[in-house]
């Protein structure tokens, strides 16, 4: 026997461990999906419709087709012989969506035709040399004008562009029958109630604009009749699934590949078109073709996010109980609907119960096809809408009834005695102890000192206003039941020859840091070093199954696959150590992995190392009974629930009484997201989606004219934050560990988008108070902003 | 997006009136027109060579001339495409008689699409604002030289 | 199409020379011709910083020069950065800091901060804020990148 004399190894989980993806990233060496180059690779271009909307009356390639080094050209039309209508992945119903348009098109940027070419530059020339001529259809741009009888239509069978209808209200939604239970209650709590706020309010459209563009290589092999597609996405086990089934392959023919991914953010959940007409031509080409899309090609076509209209209405009475909420919802979805278009706005209603408790709410939506790109997921996805205009509304009710922020918030607080707590709109948050936060937010601010110091500096005529919000979100995406892909994660644990560890994990991550929180729960698990865990993930032909990263999921649901794969593996090196020390009557049970040991609990002396025993397994004489040889381990985890984590955000805003300009001095955001596997990289995810929220409320707007031309298609007129916008974020956290997996970790990912849009803009709306503003609209435009001063000539 | 100005003259409005309408004048007072041709009565067709930033390339266009008042009024309905997009605009122009002169009152409502439109805001006013000053230079030439 | 034009950029120390058409821009030259696939595209207005290399010791956006207009001169990447084994302080403070997420802006961000330390040695946090303001991040909300210049300043100031 041997005792491997290593110094204890420190426990990881908790611990602000640096990242090791960075060591590739930081010296230029990753591969993102550009970066691939294969031999005899061809190069796609698409020519894109520059009209929102029109009947293609012809299209002539013959210019381009004739360009030296133009292999291919094909239309929409042609193209629909070789692939059929997109899939989606809601269950709503649907307007056929070609990868190409094939007769009309519906927004601009929308794909008319596409060829490939020898190079880039010439895919392109060519491109620009295919003429189309279109017969205009007037554009329809405005979601409310779009209803309207008379109005265009995009779609056949959608009778005024209307995609989804849903409504529930009074007490809820019979879960038998899925109709509203007696609706009476609602009308009469708004009937009843001493006070009432009533707002209409835009949560405008956005572009993610994730900092690497869309891109995709595929490679049909004819001989093998193997597909590899290598694209910049969220979830290649997805695209696998689908870009199977668009070119009649089954899923063993096809290996998807998310090489390094520069950032999803939501918008590369979506499989777009541009992926299956890759597919496609490589096979029509019997070449390896690529694509990458450009920043204007981005702004056009990558999906956009948000877009939601709210005519929103709070029943309270004079001590601030809320006693009902009216919502009316108008989602402009876009031309189509692509995966999860038309799921997403649906999270808005659920969500908007909030932290409270609401006697009854009554919710409304209306999706609405306009010519404009559809939406789908932008960080937070359905969540951010519901919590703004939720937010805003108490925000409203407060200064109506002249009450604290904080206070009105406190009085209305689901108490941390009742959960699992059951909304109005059907969901069951598994836990949540929301005071603690509020005190913990209030005090990191220094909330008291925050209203002294704006005081202060409204004496002196400066217009400054402090604002808080207090949000809850949904997380950890699962189970089956509500996730349309597939709830689940999958994970595989291998214990190696030598005692080194390799697994692999279907939550494909752009950024994340799972290769470094996978890893520290792993050293841990094992009790052997960081350096000795290899973790695997974006590759279908390595990882054998995965639904993939969105939703704030990979902990939550990926990180609790991996521990329960490790968990077998661990049970089977136990099983293997025993064998090995059946001399002295060690059971497995009673086995241990301590410091690269497995050892009898609490006798050192007893133990095997980590290395032997995995070498054992690899070549176990004799083979134990009834035992296989090797470890290597998977666990398909499926959640029972969702995660339910939340925070509060504290803001101050100033705005130039001359120019109008706006500026954010503090931000302090206090979450809780559970347990925490390493506080350094939830840090980075807080402060980027804090940036992100920010950015809504300040800067960011999607912008198209009246004929559906989009305006903001570029960085130029697009308002990114920068650097120089933002002040230092102050963090803090509480620690309420979810019951519906074993990590007790909730999912961090989006809740900085959450929650600081209606911080900022409630911020806003208090410095502009003294005005006589009770709303004002995002982003927070300088402007706006001077305009709204002026309309009070300019005095408080 | 919405253009719009005055212009002085010297000559007299019936003058100008002709001078705005005629072919010859209008190919060689509009920049970087390569061809302007009589296609049917009132209606033209031309090509046109714009070389200025991202609008840089070559259009082709068609004119139509509606609702002729002379020597007081007539508006023009102009549709034009090269790679950069395309535009099309309603475009009114007024002549009054000032002192021995003439002003023109020109408003146009202006659509663009492609590139034209997504960097419209910024550009396109400049670049309007560029071409009609020229065009305005080489038509007071003329009238100039007329009245000479 | 125009010919090509003959020119020779000394890119990390080397050396290249190259037949290239006259409107192939610098970052598609080093990406494609030199495999040097650090330098990143993010934007096509050069709004976004992703393909900041530094042209004779300035930092400058390689998808708004032409590659025959950095001919003759010396342009260093990201992949030029460190000292044979040994990282450069900026990379080792993005690293320390977590100034990274997804990765795609950082070379960009890094040959920025290079040209910002040169300037500004001990910049102030609001400096640092002015002196990225031309790359965009989306992911980090900047704070860690500005932790991890701080780290690097501190550093290159004790060596």
């Amino acid at each position: 026997m041997t005792i491997a004399d290593g110094p204890a190894l420190p426990k990881l989980i908790g611990e602000r461990v640096k990242r090791r993806e960075d060591p590739r990233l930081i010296q230029g060496q990753a591969t993102y999906v550009d970066d691939i180059k294969l031999p005899g690779m061809l190069h796609l271009a698409f020519k894109r419709s520059d009209i929102a909307h029109g009947v293609i009356k012809s299209i002539d390639t013959s210019a381009a087709a004739e360009m030296e080094g133009v292999e291919l050209v094909i239309t929409g039309a042609e193209l629909a012989e070789h692939l059929g209508p997109m899939p989606i992945g809601t269950p709503f119903p649907a307007p056929d969506h070609f990868s190409v348009a094939t007769d009309k098109v519906r927004y601009v940027g929308e794909p008319v035709a596409v060829v490939v070419a020898e190079d880039r530059y010439l895919a392109r020339d060519a491109a620009d040399a295919i003429e189309v001529e279109y017969e205009e259809l007037p554009a329809v741009v405005d979601p409310e004008v779009a209803m309207e009888p008379g109005s265009a239509t995009l779609h056949e069978g959608f009778e005024r562009n209307i995609a989804v209808e849903s409504y529930w209200g009074g007490t809820g939604v019979n879960p038998e029958t899925a109709q509203p239970e007696d609706d009476s209650a609602v009308d009469a709590a708004f009937e009843e109630a001493d006070v009432l706020v009533t707002q209409r309010m835009l949560n405008q459209r956005l572009a993610p604009n994730a900092m690497e563009p869309r891109g995709v290589v595929a490679q049909y092999e004819t001989g093998r009749e193997y597909l590899t597609v290598w694209s910049a996405t969220q979830n290649p086990h997805i695209l696998r699934t689908l870009v199977a089934a668009m070119m009649g392959l089954g899923e063993h023919q096809v290996r998807a590949v998310a090489p390094e991914v520069g950032g999803g953010f939501g918008c590369k959940i979506n499989i777009y078109g541009e992926e299956y007409v890759a597919a496609a031509l490589s096979r029509l080409a019997g070449a390896p073709v690529k694509w990458i899309e450009d920043r204007t090609e981005a702004f056009l076509t990558t999906t956009h996010g948000r877009d939601l209209l709210g005519y929103i209405d709070l029943a309270a009475k004079s001590d601030g109980t809320i006693t009902g909420l009216k919502a009316r919802i108008i989602a402009d979805i876009g031309a189509y609907e692509v995966l999860l278009t038309a799921m997403i706005p649906t999270l808005t209603g659920l969500m908007m119960n909030g932290v409270y408790r609401l006697p009854v709410v009554r919710h409304e939506l209306t999706e609405v096809f306009t010519n404009k790109t559809p939406t789908d997921a932008y960080r937070g996805a359905g969540r951010p809408e519901g919590l703004y205009f939720l937010e805003r509304a108490v925000d409203m009710l407060a200064r109506e009834l002249d009450m604290d922020p904080a206070e009105i918030r406190r009085k209305n607080f689901v108490p941390a005695d009742e959960f699992p707590f059951a909304t109005q709109s059907g969901l069951v948050y598994d836990s949540g102890n929301y005071e603690p936060c509020l005190d913990k937010a209030l005090e990191v601010a220094d909330w008291q000192g925050m209203l002294a110091e704006r005081d202060a500096a409204r004496a002196e005529g400066r217009i400054v206003g402090v604002g808080l919000s207090f949000y809850v979100e949904v997380c950890g995406l699962g189970p089956s039941a509500v996730v349309p892909t597939g709830g689940w994660e999958h994970s595989g644990v291998t214990v190696e020859r030598g005692g080194k560890v390799t697994a692999t994990t279907g939550a494909s991550p752009h950024g994340q840091g799972n290769e470094t929180t996978f890893a520290q729960m792993l050293a841990d698990h094992f009790s052997i070093p960081l350096e000795d865990i290899t973790i695997l993930h974006g590759d279908t032909s390595v990882v054998k199954q995965g639904i993939g990263t969105f939703g704030s999921r990979s902990q939550a649901v990926g990180g609790a696959a991996l521990i329960s794969a490790a968990g077998k593996a661990g049970d089977k090196m136990k099983q293997f150590a025993a064998a090995l020390m059946t001399d002295q009557e060690v059971s497995p049970e009673d086995l241990v992995f301590e410091d690269g040991r497995i050892q009898v609990e609490g006798a050192p002396e007893v133990s095997k190392t980590f290395a032997e025993v995995a070498d054992f397994a690899y070549v176990p004489v004799p083979l134990p009974p009834g035992m296989e040889p090797g470890v290597s381990e998977e666990s398909f985890f499926e959640p029972e629930n969702n995660t339910y984590p939340f925070g509060c955000h504290i803001s101050m805003v100033e705005i130039d009484r001359e120019t109008g300009e706006p500026r954010l001095l503090k931000m302090v955001a206090v979450d809780d997201c559970g347990n925490v596997i390493n506080p350094l990289i939830v840090d980075g995810q807080v402060h980027g989606g804090l940036a992100q929220g920010i950015g809504q409320a300040m800067f960011e707007e999607v912008v198209y004219d009246e004929d559906g031309q989009p305006v903001t298609a570029s960085f130029m007129d697009y308002v990114m934050p920068r650097a120089a916008d933002l002040p230092a974020f102050e963090l803090d956290n509480t620690v309420t560990p979810t019951p519906v997996n074993p990590l007790g970790a909730k999912g961090v990912g989006e809740a900085g988008t959450i929650g600081s849009t209606p911080c900022v803009v409630n911020a806003a709306v208090d410095a502009l108070a003294p005005f006589g503003v009770t709303h004002i609209e995002m982003p927070l435009r300088p402007e706006r902003l001077w305009r709204l001063i002026q309309e009070n000539g300019g005095q408080s | 997006m919405e253009i719009k100005g005055e212009q002085e003259f010297n000559g007299g409005r019936e003058l100008l009136y002709e001078l705005l309408l005629d072919p010859d004048v209008l190919a060689s007072a509009l920049p970087g027109v390569e061809r302007f041709e009589e296609v049917a009565p009132d209606r033209y067709e031309s090509t046109m060579r714009v070389g200025i930033a991202s609008v840089r390339g070559t259009y082709t266009g068609r004119v139509e001339v509606l609702e002729q008042s002379p020597p007081e009024s007539y508006r023009l309905r102009i549709e034009g495409s090269g790679k950069p997009g395309g535009i099309r605009a309603d475009a009114v122009v007024d002549l009054s008689e000032s002192g021995g002169g003439t002003t023109m009152h020109y408003r146009a409502d202006v659509k663009a699409r492609g590139t034209i439109a997504r960097l419209g805001g910024r550009l396109l006013g400049g670049v309007a604002r560029l071409l009609i000053g020229q065009f305005f230079k080489s038509i007071e030439q003329q009238v100039d030289d007329r009245a000479a | 199409m125009s010919e090509p034009v003959p020119i020779t950029i000394n890119v990390n120390g080397r050396k290249r020379s190259a037949m290239v058409e006259a409107r192939l821009l610098l970052v598609h030259f080093l990406r494609e011709s030199l495999n040097l696939t650090g330098t990143h595209v993010g934007c096509d207005t050069s709004q976004c910083g992703a393909c900041t290399v530094l042209i004779d010791g300035h930092s400058a956006k390689s998808c708004t020069v032409f590659a025959v207009q950095a001919d003759g001169a010396e342009v260093q990447t990201i992949e030029g950065l460190a000292d044979g084994g040994e990282l450069h302080p900026l990379q080792d403070g993005f690293w320390e800091e977590h100034g990274l997420q997804c990765g795609y802006c950082t070379p960009g961000m890094i040959m920025s901060a290079v040209n910002l330390l040169e300037n500004n040695p001990a910049p102030s946090e609001a400096e640092i804020r002015e002196g990225i303001s031309g790359n965009l991040c989306r992911c980090t909300g900047y704070q860690h990148i500005v932790n991890a210049i701080q780290h690097a300043a501190e550093r290159m100031a004790q060596s």
